[in-house]
């Protein structure tokens, strides 16, 4: 078992997701101006000038430069633009490699931006409201990892013995070996870094674990999109596939096989889109 | 030299001195195929297995279903001289969640969509590596015809 106390110290060492993240998605999925959006954003400088910068690098080929917030929204879109703080307010504690999990540099944070890029897909098809809180959530879902690697990695040999021979999915390997899984880990940091309860609550739920979760359209669409990127492949460790399909969710979201099907062929169409976010990060 | 073979993508070499490699194997399948007479061979990735459910998709992205994809990747090889009945198969990937049941199970679909093909055109595997739970990448040696498969956190290994 690993001790609360040895996790809470390891989570105050992380760096947070900077704090326009959480001001952004407070003013952004309730009905908001373009100006809110804009002040919010400007009060971090780092995340602004990242942002006139990746406006202005050669990838957009601009004749007049963006010079400011303002200037970026209208040359890329309200959408595009609060997309592009989440990404890259993401990317710093996303990006680096969980030996634990069999994931190299960049590996993590590949599969997290398809991830973020499929529920926006999944959130569309079902009309679903806080798209960017749904886009974030997807995004950080798994930060728990960063911190249960080690553990992960020190009990790799426990954990595999039960995903292989005992029908464990790796979420039940983690939370019997090490007495916490990388959901309810990953829901602690979000709630130290003050995320939104609801934020908190799918970071927590994301796998489903506790079946009573699935009426949670929300709930439900992370889940569904993550089901897909795991299928896809893109970023995935050594836990692989081993965690749970529930086709109740597929019931509960009203979505049939061959929605199934042609969400992932919209995603093939879609994965540049991952490789431009990617880049912009 | 490496070619990377992305999702929903294909490549085939007949330069010794190249490998084929794809990524990241989940619920798609990786087929392999290789010419040891004339040293052509090749990859294919794709991620579902027909292209009747958006012939629109199919036109812009044929790699992306097995029946649009397939018959594209022998073809290929046959004009660099490849030849049908001296090709060895590879297949690799398909790939499921747990519980994952009927025609949710994208990964077993996509394994039976090829078997069919293959019935249909008398096309034997001589090796695969499908299902379970696992995400595998796949490099094919052009000059020498070996397989590798890796899967997430282990080792490559030869096949």
């Amino acid at each position: 078992m690993t001790s609360l106390q040895t996790l809470m110290r390891q989570i105050k060492d992380l760096t947070p997701i900077p704090a326009v993240a959480h001001q952004l998605l407070a003013v952004v999925d309730s009905p908001s101006s373009m100006e809110d959006i804009a002040d919010v954003i400007q009060y971090d400088p780092v995340i602004t000038a990242s942002i006139l910068k990746t406006c202005n690098a050669a990838y957009f080929g601009l004749k007049n430069p963006v010079e400011s917030i303002k200037d970026a929204v209208n040359m890329l879109g309200t959408d595009q633009v609060i997309e592009l703080v989440l990404i890259k307010s993401g990317a710093q504690a996303l990006s680096g490699n969980q030996q634990g999990y069999g994931l190299a540099q960049g590996d993590m944070w590949k599969y997290s931006v398809s991830s973020a890029v499929v529920t926006r897909l999944v959130a569309e098809k079902l009309s679903l409201k806080n798209k960017n809180t749904l886009f974030t959530a997807a995004l950080i879902k798994d930060i728990g990892k960063i911190i249960l690697e080690k553990h992960v990695w020190d009990a790799a040999g426990k954990i595999r013995h039960l995903v292989e021979t005992k029908n464990f999915s790796f979420l039940e390997a983690e939370k019997k070996v090490l007495g916490i899984d990388h959901a309810e880990l990953g829901s602690m940091i979000a709630k130290m870094w003050k995320f939104s309860p609801r934020m908190i609550n799918i970071i927590r739920h994301h796998h489903l674990n506790d079946a009573s979760k699935i009426c949670d359209k929300e709930i439900a669409a992370v889940y569904f999109a993550d089901c897909i990127c795991m299928m896809m492949g893109n970023g995935v460790g050594s836990d692989g596939l081993a965690y749970r399909f529930k086709h109740q969710v597929m019931r509960e979201l009203n979505l049939s096989a061959a929605d199934l099907v042609m969400i992932i062929a919209d995603f093939g169409m879609n994965m540049q889109e991952v490789d431009t976010l990617l880049h912009m990060a | 030299m490496k070619q990377i073979v992305g999702v929903a993508d294909m490549k085939v070499s007949n330069n010794p001195a190249e490998s084929i490699i794809t990524y990241s194997l989940g619920s798609c399948i990786g087929i392999v195929i290789y010419d040891p007479a004339v040293k052509v061979g090749g990859i294919l990735h794709y991620m579902l297995p027909d292209s009747s459910i958006d012939k629109t998709k199919a036109t812009a992205r044929p790699y992306m279903f097995a029946d649009s994809g397939i018959p594209r990747l022998f073809k290929i090889a046959y004009t660099l001289g490849a030849a049908k009945q001296r090709m060895k198969v590879y297949v690799a990937g398909g790939a499921e969640i747990l519980d994952q049941a009927g025609f949710f199970n994208i990964g077993k679909r996509n394994y039976l969509a090829l078997k069919k093909m293959f019935f249909k055109n008398h096309v034997m595997i001589n090796k695969q590596d499908v299902g379970g739970n696992t995400n595998r990448t796949v490099r094919l040696e052009i000059g020498t015809g070996d397989i590798y498969v890796k899967t997430s956190g282990a080792r490559e290994e030869r096949i």
